[in-house]
């Protein structure tokens, strides 16, 4: 395959022009054509038979020895022949770069049957009898195939192809063929391919088939014979308008594409569940069809596996591809082919990393398709679109490392962030990482449900609804956010493996809302009391490791009511006195279990009292109550036992604000959904765990101990 | 069918172009516009427009298609399958057509019998009229098929056979048709809501226009923009029928904003219909 380099140099922009489809990539089949194109241009070049030949498939044969055995046959006299000159009826040699064209190999997929050129590639290390039968075919079986004899006849060289038939009826033809082989291999075995040279003139040279028009004709027409006859079809070819070029032509009903979309099983979509006229409904010219079956490398690089589907991502440029589309394109799927199997680099972050890029990236577009491969032939697609946009994902993956960056992950000298911040990958502020956390589906794999079926998706999998909308740029439904977020907490909830309050998920998935909320562009959907929730929040950024403003703030206050006040005004979703008590009670329970924990020495706690899931609106009050009389406990108990004077209650600076919030109105008449309620708990929780002074020891954890 | 001559149906200077198999190409429409169309809304809770590149995979158009909207018209007036492509066919008919409410899909596991040819019964096998049809006592497969969430699209359409159009413009107005409509498949049953008649009136060659319908067959000239979404899909769009049946005669890429509103286009033909601006083909 050209390098990107010598792909430039090979083609001038005229003759690309002359190559590209003049029509806009408008369907999944117009994307496949391109990259067939550009797939054929790479490898066999130009010309009419180009689409047709697999110069590919023997790769890793050229220049190793005895990969190449040849069938040298003289047409030149009356009769047929076996050469008989000083080189004789067999020849191995090298199969070298040069030869590459010369041979004209056309690979036919299938395990069983012969390769479509004259042509035909051996097994690995085949034995020199397995090879000796091979050689032998190329005059009785490749000759006398009825597509190729069909073929032969309607060409006026047709006698070439009938004279190695003829040849191959000889009887004593075969075992030449044979001893020759087995004594040129020395009895060795080998992997090669096998082919023919033609002499046509006496004083002519031996040709190649790549040389001789009729094997490649013949070559042309077995490959396309596979496209009207398969399955249960015989002949499913008519006139009609190919949905490539818009031509009116011959069209084919049966071809493949490399995505398996389309198959001659499904009768259902055949008028009169007749496969023989799939071309009615799937009409492809013969030259777009082996174009769009050429494009499988390209497309199969551009692959990789989330959640158990198989997710294409395959890149192009919005509109009607010039020739500098058609370079740039060409060198992302060449990165692409190039890149190392297990490299989990996809597509979309390849094409970010580019550091010369000189395109438009508003033209930059992606198909994204999530496949589940339930059989060879029956599989679902769960999430797709023709429309994802490399500013998509990187929009969230900016927002996101910003959102690390901001006070309510951050925390100063005073206060420690309003959530805990860690070395987990999710917390990553660094955009090139998210981006590819984000395009390959981790980062909803880390705050949304796993699968039932171990992780395998679903249907309905709400992680793959998700990476689709983000890449797409379609909003996500707030509901459907906190329906997987309170899913995922329940789960690990009832988890043995999870051990305590999994306030690092929780964490993650706020700053997932955070993200999406503040990331340019449109992410988020809600109608309703969840609208507040789209709204960006408004923290402030805290750099660390340089000391700022920020640090000056002590002014006799307290900090974590500060903290506190700070974080509740700076989040647009708490505006709503409901999610906003609610939150005040996670935070209360989760600050009282952390005190029951640490200056109690009690295992279990409030927080294990009072879980996510125990949260409804019938039970908001009770455990209101249950979680104030604890704080007036422990501040008898410190009064008493430490001699401590408080000026009021523990954590009075969050009990005052509930108090506000729980009574009015009475959440009997509550009215928000029940995910929006333990989310917002949950998170509450979260904050109270993590709310601590990082620079005071125990005996001055605070001024309201003083 | 009877049509009236061309030359009542469009107010261009030259008539109709003799390709009859194809629209024009490239700008979008022929640059040629009808006098009056009627316009209504049609909407349904679910649709499905299978995408040709697919049989195994069950994926949706957004955009309803040209054909689809052929079909449906001629199931409220009765016609019979492959016996209306004329009546829509590029010089005879105008189509616009405005999605009027977000573009939403969602995946719907459907049950299906399966198709394979030892799976099918053949009723009346040896008479003049055979059929075959999916063995009921089969046990189904569960197949994702990706379904459009409350679809509504506005349609204008113009006819050149003026009996056909009054037929047309009767039933929408009576709000009756012959046949039942639906969006795709006939489970997805479809209302239609009639807003009247209009003038066409084409737009002056501006440099650029806002256009609220998809935008057939002129992906290169839509002006990006950033807060704008615009997505493009191929769907068939005119049909003809033949001995063997029917096939597709040519295909439209339509460029569209899937949030509804409109998009910029840069030198298309396009037409004013009660105050919107539109794209037919």
């Amino acid at each position: 395959m050209l390098s990107p380099d010598e792909f430039d140099d090979a083609y001038d922009d005229d003759e690309l022009r002359s190559e590209l489809p003049d029509s806009p990539i408008a369907s999944l089949r117009d994307l496949q054509y391109l990259y067939g194109k550009l797939y054929t241009l790479a490898t066999a070049g130009g010309g009419d038979y180009a689409p047709y030949l697999t110069p590919d498939a023997a790769g890793d044969l050229v220049d190793t020895d005895d990969s190449l055995i040849v069938v040298r046959v003289d047409l030149s006299g009356d009769e047929p022949q076996l050469a008989d000159d000083e080189q004789g009826a067999i020849k191995v040699t090298r199969y070298s770069a040069d030869l590459v064209s010369k041979v004209a190999h056309s690979k036919y997929p299938a395990a069983r049957g012969i390769d479509h050129s004259v042509t035909h590639q051996a097994g690995r290390n085949s034995d020199p009898e397995k090879l000796a039968r091979y050689a032998k075919e190329r005059l009785t079986k490749w000759a006398t195939d009825g597509v190729v004899q069909n073929a032969a006849d309607d060409h006026e060289d047709g006698s070439l192809v009938n004279a190695l038939a003829d040849l191959g009826e000889d009887e004593d033809v075969p075992d030449t063929i044979e001893d020759a082989v087995t004594r040129a291999l020395d009895g060795e075995s080998a992997t090669a391919l096998l082919t023919v040279q033609v002499k046509t003139e006496p004083d002519g040279e031996y040709r190649w088939p790549g040389e001789v028009d009729v094997f490649q004709a013949a070559m042309r027409a077995r490959k396309l014979s596979k496209l009207v006859s398969k399955g249960q079809a015989t002949e499913s070819a008519g006139d009609a308008v190919d949905i490539v070029t818009g031509e009116a032509t011959r069209t084919v009903g049966t071809s493949e594409d490399p995505l398996n979309y389309y198959l001659g099983k499904q009768l259902e979509k055949f008028p009169g569940l007749d496969v023989d006229e799939a071309w009615r409904t799937h009409p492809l010219s013969e030259d777009a069809a082996v174009t769009v079956m050429n494009a499988e490398p390209f497309v199969e690089a551009c692959t990789y596996r989330t959640f158990g589907a198989k997710v294409y991502s395959l890149p192009y440029f919005f509109g009607t591809p010039t020739p500098a589309d058609a370079r740039e394109l060409y060198q992302l799927l060449y990165l692409a082919v190039d890149a190392e199997d297990d490299s989990r680099v996809t597509s979309i972050e390849r094409a970010y990393q580019r550091e010369d890029w000189t395109v438009d990236e508003n033209r930059l577009r992606f198909y994204v398709s999530a496949v589940m491969p339930h059989q060879m032939s029956r599989y679902d697609v769960f999430g797709e679109t023709l429309n994802a946009l490399l500013q998509y994902p990187s929009a969230v993956a900016v927002a996101h490392a910003e959102t690390q960056q901001t006070e309510a992950f951050r925390g100063s000298d005073d206060r420690s962030a309003a959530f805990p911040t860690v070395d987990w990958p999710v917390f990553g502020s660094n955009t090139g990482a998210l981006l590819g956390e984000i395009t390959s589906g981790w980062y909803f794999g880390q705050t949304f449900p796993e699968g039932d079926d171990d992780t395998d998706a679903s249907a309905d999998d709400p992680r793959i609804e998700a990476l689709v909308n983000v890449l797409s740029g379609t909003p996500i439904s707030v509901s459907l956010l906190l329906d997987a977020y309170v899913t995922r907490i329940l789960d690990e909830a009832s988890h043995d493996d999870v051990d305590g309050f999994p306030s690092l998920r929780v964490s993650s998935q706020f700053a997932q809302l955070c993200a999406l909320a503040s990331a340019e562009g449109n992410f988020l959907t809600a109608d309703g009391e969840q609208a507040s929730i789209t709204e960006s929040p408004s923290y402030e950024l805290r750099i660390m490791d340089e000391p700022g403003p920020e640090a000056l703030t002590t002014d006799g206050g307290f900090a974590g009511e500060q903290k506190l006040e700070a974080f509740i005004e700076g989040t647009p979703a708490l505006n709503n006195d409901q999610r906003c008590g609610v939150f005040l009670l996670g935070t209360l329970v989760g600050a009282v279990g952390n005190y029951q924990e640490w200056h109690e020495d009690r295992s279990t706690t409030l927080v294990d009292q009072f879980p996510v899931k125990s949260i409804t609106t019938s039970r908001i009050k009770k455990v209101t109550q249950d979680a104030i009389e604890k704080t007036l406990t422990y501040t008898r108990q410190e009064k008493t036992r430490q001699g401590r004077n408080y000026p009021g209650t523990k954590f009075d600076y969050i009990v005052d604000r509930l108090r506000d919030r729980v009574l009015n109105p009475d959440p009997d008449d509550w009215t928000l959904e029940k995910t929006d309620l333990r989310f917002y708990y949950a998170l509450g929780v979260t904050y109270g765990m993590n709310d601590y002074s990082p620079s005071s020891d125990e005996s001055t954890e605070s001024t309201e101990e003083n | 069918m009877s049509q009236e001559s061309l030359d009542g149906w469009f107010d261009g200077e030259d008539g109709e172009s003799d390709d009859t198999d194809a629209p024009a190409d490239g700008n979008g429409g022929t640059g040629e516009f009808p006098r009056r169309c009627l316009s209504f809304t049609v909407r349904g809770p679910w649709g499905h427009f299978r995408r040709v590149e697919g049989n195994i995979v069950k994926q949706t158009y957004r955009i309803i298609p040209r054909t689809t909207v052929a079909g449906l018209l001629a199931a409220v007036l009765g016609i019979g399958r492959d016996e209306y492509y004329g009546l829509f066919a590029p010089d005879t008919s105008a189509v616009a057509i405005e999605p009027v409410r977000e573009l939403r899909t969602l995946n719907m596991p459907m049950n299906t019998l399966s198709t394979a040819n030892e799976s099918m019964q053949s009723l009346n096998s040896r008479g003049k009229l055979s059929m075959k049809l999916p063995d009921p006592t089969k046990p189904r497969q569960q197949h994702n098929y990706e379904v459009l969430v409350e679809p509504a699209y506005r349609i204008d359409v113009a006819l050149a056979d003026d009996a056909r159009y009054r037929e047309l413009r009767s039933h929408l107005e009576a709000g009756t048709s012959h046949y039942v409509p639906s969006l795709g498949l006939s489970e997805h049953l479809a209302q239609l809501d009639y807003h009247g008649e209009f003038a066409i009136e084409p737009r002056t060659n501006d440099d650029t226009v806002s256009v609220d319908s998809a935008v057939p067959n002129a992906v290169d000239s839509v002006i990006p923009e950033p807060e704008t979404r615009c997505q493009v899909e191929e769907s068939p769009a005119f049909m003809a029928a033949d001995a063997g049946g029917r096939t597709t005669r040519s295909f439209t890429a339509y460029a569209y904003n899937p949030d509804t509103g409109p998009l910029s286009v840069r030198g298309i033909s396009a037409a004013t219909v009660d105050g919107r601006t539109v794209v037919f083909v």
